[in-house]
């Protein structure tokens, strides 16, 4: 007896909790954004669109981005999201099918290389390959200037960099190396890096003095100077840096319609890619913007990038990661 | 009359299995299974290729039994100390084991970084007078660590089986020519050596599980959990013949130790019925002063995390770089105006867990215990069995088995309840049978024999005489449930975070004053229950009665 009650209140308590999230999405003007960027990313966001926008409310929905497109995949059938922000064309190619092409209004003045050809993706932000340095770390040696530097022998064991396998910051980074200093370079750097297999322990590690450098993207790094942490530097590699633009999608069939769209044309206005900027310290995808006015990250102009071929990184990601791993192997 | 009595249980038994089968078993088996995978490729064979991987089982029963001796070390002499004798301080020795179990382990890793870090005061302190600490990371942080999170295990679990140690034991063998010291080491040892060893595997199940502190800490050395974890939420995509293999593992290591445990607990069964507790007497002098500093020290710094919680939630912070000695409230209003919804759905999933998981359990140890028959060893190992399992293998699982067919839960909330409750079952179970044992057949029995039926001498009877445990169970089960982090950070979805797995991602992040925030209100939910079991409804929790 006691047994059917109890199984009974376990089917009744999932049906409920299950059920439960439904209700809560259906208001109109709502509009729901599945977003992989970090809570200062968002708050700036949603910030600007309380000032605005003050009809539109956006509920967001956070997790890591392959999590999140999945989940979308899921509800490919009954679309329960809007949009989603933010991921690198890479990852975005193998959802192609989840999206809405929408030309929005408001990419006018972002530059035709950072949106995708049939307006499937709108670029939000770029971000630009750094070291992070710990200054107090370095053992007394002055700090590296340039990729060459990091290969220096005594480096070896102080700077952290994240799995490629696991991370596309890692993979972009070392991928853009291979081009860079060839497969003998990325040899040698392989040598000095410590390979951790989370991504975030890169920033942690560095930041709490755990290692002195680490290979990461500028506007994660950038949030220790900002916060005034002294002996955090960035450095730009004077041979030229990488980097990699992070993509803004509208949902196939997002259930809130126009008020989707007024709200992915909001995420690209210029006041939030000021508000990302000064929030966030992510580089607008927009070239109307300038940086150096707002916080003290060096002009685009002022830094040299080395370009890279996306779409050939994306077709032989497994070729070079399986070189990558030989490498990493080697050295150990 | 007899033989229907016999049925009645049997069926409840068969019931009770069929539902561990569903959430237990096929889960496991799809985690076994998974490791031969299917696009001809075998886990074992890329396992046995990768010297990553034979290193990361070294570490990890390395570091297993490391943490276990010293959690072991520190957790039976506070144990016996606390119970057998008053000394200075003993009042605060007696809630100490809340405290640490509260804490979420991440919140407690990162102040250790923060006092022995590179970057950490303590560090930093000695190395401005010319003192160079070897570094904190990796092993000394993992063992230190790990050390200060567990022992409170195997405290509680020494605790109460002292407590419950008849000491009328004791007299006999002195009455019998034995000296004090002999007879307590010859007569209490076997009786209370069962729970400290289950209170070991507990421990080493936990290190074995744990990737949380093994991420912030760890992360030259390779460890299983924390491979397992990321085989299993990697950003790229996840690997599900790797995450089974690894989980298959760990599973064995830990079935090893297990079995090693049953077969020496096996080898002297001890039924004890409640009898006589000692004592406290009372220590003066330079032995009380000196165990009253021991525990003293113990306590502060089992307390330093908590101290860091609740300073880091009302420091300024500007993203990841803290303002220290710089206040505010603005963690904490965000926390309550912007982002309430890891503390709502702690509160709902872990509410649900406890009540089904609580059910579940009084029934089942009483089948376990006082309704013994043909399929009640299977139900008692079965029970038993997430105690083998880490989190991540437990969620890892219940994704396998839920995402498609005949159940589909999957990306909902249903399967973190799911979670809570397949992996705090042991919790309940071994908290009802516990007292169970204690209740002597010969009441319910006489029960009976007067003429009422055997399921109402249940309620009226057995259920009466259970509920101080079940009380207790459900009690700590919630504590348990709410700071449950390793199975429901693979299950949970975006959306429903609960408060852990908020604070291990803020901590990830680096962003240590938002994660004091949750931790804080994590903090008050588990000890609000606690409190108000112990002083309103006076439920003896953790056997602190003496």
């Amino acid at each position: 007896m006691t047994h059917l009650i109890d199984r009974r209140t376990v089917l009744a308590g999932l049906a409920g909790m299950a059920a439960a999230p439904a209700f809560a999405q259906s208001a109109s003007g709502t509009v729901v954004l599945y977003t992989s960027n970090n809570a200062q990313s968002v708050d700036a966001v949603l910030g600007v669109a309380k000032e605005k926008q003050p009809n539109l409310k956006i509920s967001t929905i956070t997790g890591g981005s392959g999590q999140l497109l999945r989940r979308i995949e899921a509800e490919a059938a009954k679309p329960q999201a809007d949009i989603f922000w933010s991921s690198s064309a890479n990852t975005l190619g193998a959802f192609k099918q989840l999206f809405e092409p929408y030309a929005s209004p408001a990419a006018s003045a972002i530059p035709a290389a950072l949106r995708h050809p049939e307006n499937l993706w709108t670029a939000s932000n770029v971000h630009l390959v750094v070291a992070m340095i710990n200054k107090n770390q370095l053992g007394g040696k002055p700090a590296p200037k340039t990729w060459k530097d990091l290969i220096d022998p005594a480096f070896k064991g102080k700077i952290i960099i994240a799995d490629p396998a696991n991370s596309s910051t890692a993979f972009t980074i070392l991928w853009g190396v291979d081009k860079l200093m060839g497969p003998d370079g990325l040899k040698a750097l392989a040598a000095n890096l410590t390979v951790s297999s989370a991504a975030s322990t890169v920033l942690r590690a560095v930041g709490q003095g755990e290692f002195a450098m680490g290979l990461t993207f500028e506007s994660n790094a950038y949030a220790y100077v900002a916060g005034g942490q002294r002996e955090i530097a960035l450095l730009y590699p004077t041979e030229g840096t990488f980097s990699t633009p992070e993509f803004q999608v509208l949902v196939k069939g997002a259930p809130a319609g126009a008020a989707a769209k007024a709200a992915y044309d909001l995420m690209l206005s210029k006041e939030a890619q000021i508000a990302l900027l000064e929030n966030a310290f992510r580089r607008p995808s927009r070239s109307d913007i300038d940086v150096s006015k707002y916080v003290e990250l060096p002009a685009m102009e002022s830094v040299k990038v080395f370009a890279i071929d996306e779409d050939e990184a994306a077709a032989k990601r497994d070729e070079f990661l399986k070189r990558w791993a030989s490498y990493a192997t080697a050295t150990k | 009359m007899s033989q229907q009595f016999r049925s009645i249980w049997f069926w409840f038994s068969a019931l009770a299995l069929a539902i561990l089968a569903v959430f237990l078993l096929y889960p496991l088996l799809n985690v076994l299974t998974g490791s031969i995978g299917s696009g001809g490729r075998n886990g074992w064979v890329t396992l046995a290729g990768d010297p990553k991987y034979l290193a990361a089982i070294v570490n990890t029963v390395v570091l297993g039994i490391a943490v276990t001796l010293t959690t072991t070390l520190i957790g039976v002499p506070l144990a016996y100390f606390t119970a057998r004798f008053d000394f200075p301080g003993k009042s605060i020795v007696a809630v100490l084991p809340l405290i640490t179990l509260v804490i979420p382990e991440v919140i407690a890793a990162q102040t250790w970084l923060m006092m022995l870090g590179n970057n950490g005061f303590i560090t930093r302190w000695l190395g401005g007078h010319g003192i160079d600490m070897p570094t904190f990371y990796g092993w000394p942080g993992l063992i230190t660590v790990m050390t200060f999170t567990y022992y409170t295990y195997i405290y509680i679990g020494t605790l109460a089986a002292i407590r419950g140690f008849d000491v009328q034991l004791e007299e006999a063998a002195q009455s019998l020519g034995t000296s004090p010291a002999q007879s307590r080491l010859k007569v209490m040892l076997p009786v209370v050596l069962p729970s400290v060893l289950a209170s070991a595997l507990l421990v080493f199940t936990l290190v074995v599980g744990n990737f949380a502190t093994a991420t912030i800490l760890g992360s030259r050395v390779p460890l299983l959990s924390v491979l397992t974890y990321q085989a299993a939420v990697a950003e790229g995509g996840s690997d599900p013949v790797m995450q089974s293999t690894l989980a298959t593992v760990s599973i064995a290591l830990v079935m090893i130790v297990l079995f090693v445990q049953r077969w020496i607990v096996s080898r002297g069964r001890h039924e004890v019925t409640q009898g006589r507790g000692a004592r406290a007497e009372k220590l003066r002098g330079l032995p009380g002063l000196v165990i009253g500093l021991s525990a003293a020290i113990l306590v502060v710094v089992s307390l330093l995390p908590l101290g860091s919680i609740v300073v880091g939630a009302f420091t300024v912070s500007r993203g990841p770089v803290m303002r220290w000695g710089e206040w505010t409230t603005a963690h904490v209003e965000r926390l309550v105006k912007i982002a309430p919804d890891p503390v709502i759905n702690t509160l709902i999933y872990s509410a649900v867990a406890t009540a089904i998981g609580i059910t579940f359990s009084a029934i089942v140890s009483y089948l376990i215990v006082k309704k013994r028959n043909i399929l009640t060893p299977a139900l008692d190992y079965l029970t038993a069995l997430p105690l083998a399992l880490s989190g991540t293998i437990i969620g890892i699982g219940l994704i396998m088995s839920f995402n498609t067919g005949f159940l589909p839960i999957t990306g909902t909330a249903s399967i973190i309840v799911l979670a809570y409750i397949v992996r705090r079952l042991p919790f309940g179970i071994r908290n009802s049978s516990s007292t169970l044992y204690n209740i002597p057949n010969s009441i319910e029995e006489a029960s009976i024999s007067l003429g009422v039926p055997p399921v109402s001498t249940f309620f009226k009877v057995v259920l009466p005489l259970m509920l101080p445990a079940v009380a207790a169970a459900a009690v700590l089960t919630w504590t348990t449930t709410v700071a449950e982090l390793s199975a429901s950070i693979i299950v949970y979805s975006g959306g429903r975070e609960t408060m852990p797995i908020q604070i291990y991602k803020l901590i990830d992040s680096n962003l240590m004053a938002p994660a004091s925030a949750y931790g804080l209100v994590l903090v008050a939910v588990i000890l609000i229950p606690i409190i108000v079991a112990t002083r309103v409804f006076k439920i003896d929790l953790f056997s602190s009665k003496s």
